[in-house]
């Protein structure tokens, strides 16, 4: 497969692959041949005829399409004869018959390639006289995605992108010869997770995205390249950034993270970053108002409580979104202002604000898996929460393996989307309601065949919060015995793997309930972290931040938990600060800062610096460099430093792999599931979600999804329901699933509506008669 | 509105006639301009589900041939051939007498909904040239004065099902071949007759 062929283009000698393609065979070697239709991450149509080259034929010469042309032993190659550049002319010529040249008014204008090759390529001037076809200009084809169908030059990548990579191809070429076009189908909007991709992609102005539609012109933009913290992948993006406003974030090929693709939850949640609801002062609660203090006074506030308080219990709740060098530095505060600090490291006082973590698999015992590993396993199982509402551009890498012939295993009832990938699907018959192993696993034939001395690699976590870890150290135990097994543990938010990495010890909010409980109760940090909102111990922390007596958050919004503080000091956010974080590979990606920081926020490892000195802790860093510096320098397997210097360097700048040792301490929760399952779907109604007004209204809709059978059992016709739990109740529409087991319910965590139910009590659902009910609320 | 039972169990044992489902979309798509007279978009939701293609995947389909009908046409589509066998022995002249005779010019029907009519590509009768086909059922040798008969006969007959040994008897002159077995087996508008997906009529 990777024997070497030699062939000549342009007189020059090339070295390339046997059976690559041509155009990609010049490429690599510097020679670089017009296209538009043909995409490196795509199988190639040969639709624009751009890329035509002259071979040597044994009739003589011919004009062929260099991307679906395999490059072979001693094959002759022009691409610049008088012949090809009469066919380069001859395309253009044909591609801009139609093509309406409103570049004026075109927000592609200047990063386009039709414009750029023409100008490179084409004619240089036009003898079509006639009237040039009319499309209504542009068509929305979903909520975030619009079509101007007299740009498109018809070269199939946003339809090859929505069947080949996405799965979910809701856009075609519709009709035929002048009036082809691409667009959906009445009434069915091209609603995918990763529709953004198509808009980057498109080599015309065609499909353009609705946040950033005629907000500026790509030269005007700065850019920087970064990586995105959605979720644990780690997709490397480029930020574009005019008058200081974030406008737009494409995704970078990074072949060993997101190959190009983003979710267009990493693509478009950004508005946010200049919402009028940022907080930008920091409040102080004085009696029953905030009052904008400044930061002397905040720090001696803070000093003043800690002095008072005479060696008081301070806890620390932790989210996601911190840099590892903000975790270092949240590390180096708690333990300095821990009171048992020298006694043991099970003393930590951190709590990691996700309920889905638990000690995971990260023990020499297990080799940890890189993306990389999945292309090149036999077997994938799975078994973690909904992947590709959690981690989506994984459910990509994942949909090009099974392309590829990896097999592919699932267990549970939380990724129902990856169904249709599998090999095996082990569901109901396998997995219990409560998420326990009916069958031992060595019992099923159908998996021995795929899994039994083969080389797999896992991706395994809790579905939900309230599943228990044996069942996932059962299915690990099996795997480590009878396979070559790599493991990825699924922590799906952002930056968790650095949070673990660089504190000493993690704990959960089942820990902190406890612990805290019977603690002075004295001081709580929550630095990035909503838990009264996002957690099953939400309503118990609510109670304990009541009962504390000095509670500090530092945040970006104001949410729940910002509520019941006493000093909120606002923070950076994602473009406003610089840092790396840790995705799930164990991969250290730099994050770059482009924006400035806006009113008067710091970045959180500042402030907890500036408190740090006020108390006199011997805490010294003046920059993040010093941080990052300090960080790196303690990591011990590894094939290069993870410091800023090194991952500015093009040869690092996709990541390097670390590995430390990681220590967590979280229980399970002690409560068994009920029939209603809630798990985390992409959009919701985060803070920063709703706050990005161009996708705001994707998490809105509001949907169970059930089983016929549940659905019968319940007596419901309709598509609409009424849940009803205790006093609160909602209507939401059902989708029907029947990959669900018998009696289980499952709805969305995270949207409005849905923050008053409890997964652990009983609930009721009754058909909704009246659809007038419905537009009320 | 969805298919009725029947339909379904015709467009079941189609399917199984293939090895993988989306091969059947043609077929289907002739199931259901036999329902509707053109592919609605109730048809085109019913097909999808029935293959697993999304919907969009079977208009691209049904949207990109000509003879896959996007809107009703008349009962008696007037498909005359316009290709260059046909056009050098004067079709030109058979186009005007038929355009004449019905009022219609390209792709248009009728306020009756009974022509329909269109000029097409080649229509493979090139050794009987010139042609023309009445719900798709073939006629050659046609003279202009003969085409206008056809369309007065059809006024005169309505035939519910027309078949083009009958026509051709009627109304046609020298034939490219002959298949020599009679075939009493025609067509309705606009589905061509295809006796193994069932869209043909017999007539007795
Ligand atoms: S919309 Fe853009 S990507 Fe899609 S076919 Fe047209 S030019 Fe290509
Ligand atoms: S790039 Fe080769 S035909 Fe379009
Ligand atoms: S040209 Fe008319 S039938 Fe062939």
């Amino acid at each position: 497969m990777n024997e070497k062929v030699t062939f000549t283009v342009d007189g020059k000698q090339l070295e390339g692959k046997q059976g690559q393609l041509l155009i990609e065979a010049c490429e690599d070697s510097g020679i670089h041949i017009p296209r538009f239709c043909w995409h490196k991450r795509l199988d190639p149509v040969g639709m624009c005829r751009m890329c035509l080259v002259e071979i040597d034929t044994p009739r003589g010469k011919a004009l062929v399409p260099s991307c679906t042309t395999q490059v072979s032993e001693e094959l002759i190659v022009e691409t610049e004869s008088d012949t090809v550049k009469k066919a380069q002319e001859g395309v253009l010529e044909f591609l801009l018959i139609n093509h309406p040249l409103d570049c004026p008014i075109c927000d592609k204008a200047g990063e386009c390639p039709l414009q750029d090759q023409t100008m490179a390529y084409g004619p240089g001037e036009s003898r079509f006289i006639e009237e040039k076809r009319h499309f209504e200009k542009p068509i929305p084809v979903s909520d975030i995605v619009l079509l101007d169908r007299e740009r498109c030059i018809l070269c199939a990548r946003c339809t090859r992108f929505s069947d080949e990579i996405s799965g979910d191809p809701l856009i075609e070429f519709i009709q035929r010869g002048n009036k082809t076009q691409v667009n959906t189908f009445p009434d069915e909007p091209f609603k995918s997770y990763f529709s953004g991709n198509t808009v980057q992609i498109c080599p015309v102005g065609a499909l353009t995205a609705t946040s950033y539609r005629f907000k500026a012109r790509p030269w005007d933009l700065k850019k920087v390249s970064s990586t995105c913290n959605c979720c644990s992948l780690g997709c490397s993006v480029e930020l574009n950034v005019s008058q200081n406003k974030m406008l737009r974030i494409l995704g970078e090929d990074n072949e060993f993270t997101n190959q190009g693709w983003l979710s267009d939850k990493g693509r478009y949640n950004f508005e946010y970053l200049h919402s009028e609801n940022r907080l930008l002062n920091i409040h102080s609660r004085e009696n029953e108002d905030y009052q904008t203090i400044n930061i002397s006074d905040a720090i001696e506030k803070i000093k003043n409580k800690i002095k008072d308080l005479d060696n008081p219990d301070i806890k620390f709740i932790i989210g996601a979104n911190s840099t590892n060098e903000e975790y270092f530095a949240i590390n180096k505060f708690a333990n300095s202002l821990n009171r048992n600090e020298f006694l043991s490291k099970d003393k930590s006082n951190v709590y990691f604000a996700d309920d889905h973590i638990y000690n995971g698999y990260f023990s020499e015992e297990y080799t940890s898996a890189t993306f990389e590993d999945l292309d090149n396993s036999d077997a994938i199982v799975v078994w973690a929460e909904d992947i590709k509402d959690n981690l989506p551009v994984l459910f990509l890498r994942i949909k090009k393996a099974v392309k590829n012939g990896v097999k592919l295993v699932v267990f549970g009832h939380t990724n129902t989307a990856l169904e249709s990938l599998a090999d095996l699907y082990l569901g109901a018959e396998i997995v219990s309601n409560n998420f326990e192993l009916k069958t031992s696993l060595s019992n099923i034939q159908e998996l021995k065949d795929i899994i039994d001395s083969k080389k797999v690699t896992t991706i395994i976590g809790k579905s939900t919060p309230l599943q228990k870890k044996d069942s996932l150290d059962t299915l690990i135990n099996h795997l480590q015995k009878v396979s070559d097994l790599k493991v990825f543990n699924c922590f799906s938010k952002a930056n968790t793997f650095g949070a673990i990495q660089h504190i000493d010890q993690i704990k959960g909010l089942n820990e902190f309930c406890t612990e805290y409980e019977n603690s002075n109760k004295n001081i709580v940090f929550t630095i990035g972290a909503n838990p009264v909102n996002s957690s099953f111990f939400g309503s118990k922390i609510k109670n304990l931040l009541e009962d504390t007596d000095y509670v500090i958050s530092l945040d970006i919004f104001k949410n729940e938990t910002t509520e019941l503080a006493d000093l909120i000091l606002p923070t950076t956010a994602f473009g406003e600060k610089e840092g790396t974080i840790t995705n799930m590979e164990m991969r250290v990606m730099k994050q770059n800062k482009i924006l400035p920081d806006p009113g008067s926020t710091l970045s959180e490892w500042e402030y907890l610096i500036m408190i740090a000195q006020s108390l006199g802790k011997d805490i010294n860093y003046d920059s993040v460099n010093d941080l990052n510096s300090e960080l790196a320098s303690q990591f011990t397997m590894t094939e290069a430093l993870p410091t800023f210097d090194n991952l500015n360097k093009p040869s690092n700048l996709f990541g390097i792999l670390n590995q430390k040792e990681i220590n967590l301490n979280i229980r399970d929760i002690d409560q068994d599931s009920s029939s209603l399952l809630m798990v985390k779907r992409l959009y919701g109604d985060s803070s920063t979600q709703i706050n990005s007004p161009s996708i705001s209204m994707l998490g809105s809709e509001r949907f169970i999804e059930l089983s016929e059978f549940t659905l019968d059992k319940y007596g419901i016709k309709s598509n609409v329901a009424t849940l009803t739990q205790g006093s609160s109740s909602i209507f939401v529409n059902i989708k029907l699933n029947n990959l669900l087991p018998d009696n289980l319910v499952l709805a969305p965590i995270n949207r409005r509506g849905f923050e008053k139910l409890d997964s652990t009590k009983d609930f009721d659902l009754k058909e909704t008669k009246n659809m007038k009910d419905l537009s009320v609320n | 509105m969805s298919w009725e039972t029947e339909r379904l169990e015709k467009a079941k044992q189609i399917i199984e006639m293939y090895p993988q489902k989306r091969s059947a979309l043609g077929p289907l798509l002739y199931l259901a301009q036999d329902k509707d007279g053109y592919i609605s978009n109730e048809s085109i939701v019913e097909i999808s589900g029935l293959i697993g293609i999304t919907e969009v995947q079977v208009q691209s389909v049904a949207s990109f041939y000509s003879m896959y009908k996007q809107e009703p046409t008349g009962k008696y589509l007037l498909s005359v051939c316009k290709s260059i066998s046909c056009e050098i022995s004067n079709s030109s002249d058979v186009i005007n007498s038929v355009k004449n005779f019905t009022g219609l010019s390209n792709n248009e029907t009728d306020d009756e909904n009974f022509f329909t009519y269109e000029s097409v590509e080649c229509i493979g009768a090139c050794g009987g040239a010139p042609a023309i086909q009445i719900n798709y059922e073939t006629v050659e040798g046609l003279t202009p004065d003969k085409a206008v008969d056809l369309c007065k006969w059809l006024k005169e007959e309505e035939p519910e099902i027309v078949v083009a040994d009958e026509l051709q008897d009627k109304f046609g002159g020298v034939k490219s071949f002959d298949w020599a077995i009679a075939d009493n087996n025609g067509a309705t508008s606009p589905v061509p007759g295809f006796q193994t997906y069932d869209t043909s009529k017999e007539k007795k």
